[in-house]
């Protein structure tokens, strides 16, 4: 499995990672990571991770609209949102735009692992 | 007459605090009716603002060793191997959960800007047209550290 983690902040990327290596459905995962939607937007392209986790608010281009930007080329990984933002707004927005999960920051390695695996 | 736009208070406050610092860093952080040493020598100042709705900024304050332990646990690296650009990011990340957090109980649509970071000695962060809303003070891995939510309020016209 392939995970592209997109953060603004190099320190909740290593959070991230680290807690993904906790979660049965991390564990062993290749991991790549991303300081923003445009530098990911590249990642997928060139990658073809099986699994997004973005960040919402980040310079050059937000997680919702990277999101839209694979949409639009047709890229279809699992998306999900780690944000400290999460209103139901934002939530119907990702939702409707294919997101399948958003987890909220801080969040525990049982409150990511649960959502990795759908729940 | 509009409703209530934030419907938050210093108990949620508290709750964010400890579930930033002490769920996801592991920190020890307690609140304190008032800093028992009040915020001297070097300071690391971080800031969000958000704006809609509701506007307002979500600043937090630490010393400079309460902001190295800080970025230490984020990083899970040695305090004196980190950069100032690696403090400063988790110092700024830290802000960004916090007020994301606070931006939650907000009524209304609002967006919440990048974090912003300052250091130095001796210095007042000002946010133009926002008056303080709430200011609590914590102590954290022995370290002072002071969260504040500032309020823009109604703007009048010229």
């Amino acid at each position: 499995m392939k995970i592209l983690v997109v953060d603004d902040s190099k320190a909740m990327r290593m959070i991230v990672v680290r807690t993904i290596a906790k979660t049965d459905q991390g564990s062993g995962a290749e991991v790549l990571e991303a300081a923003n939607g445009a530098e990911a937007l590249e990642l997928v392209r060139d990658q073809q991770p099986d699994l997004v986790l973005s960040d919402w608010n980040m310079p050059e281009m937000t997680g919702i609209e990277l999101l839209e930007a694979l949409n639009r080329e047709g890229l279809r990984p699992a998306f999900g949102f780690v944000t400290s933002e999460s209103t139901p707004e934002m939530y119907e927005r990702a939702m409707a735009s294919g997101a399948r999960f958003l987890v909220t920051k801080p969040f525990t390695p049982e409150s990511l692992g649960k959502a990795l695996a759908g729940g | 007459m509009r409703g209530p736009r934030v419907i938050f208070d210093e108990d949620d406050l508290r709750t964010i605090t400890d579930e930033v610092f002490g769920v996801m860093l592991g920190l020890d952080c307690a609140p304190v009716d008032r800093a028992p040493e009040p915020l001297r020598g070097t300071v690391v100042a971080s800031c969000v603002q958000v704006t809609g709705a509701w506007s307002g900024a979500v600043t937090l304050d630490v010393s400079a060793d309460l902001a190295r332990s800080a970025a230490a646990a984020m990083f899970q690296a040695d305090p004196g191997d980190l950069s100032v650009e690696e403090i400063h990011d988790a110092v700024g990340e830290l802000a960004n959960m916090t007020g994301g957090n606070v931006k939650n109980l907000v009524t209304g649509t609002a967006q919440l800007s990048l974090p912003a970071v300052a250091q130095g000695i001796d210095f007042h962060m000002r946010i133009p047209g926002a008056v303080v809303r709430n200011q609590l003070d914590f102590v954290c891995a022995g370290e002072p550290l002071r969260v504040t939510v500032l309020e823009r309020r109604e703007e009048r016209s010229a």
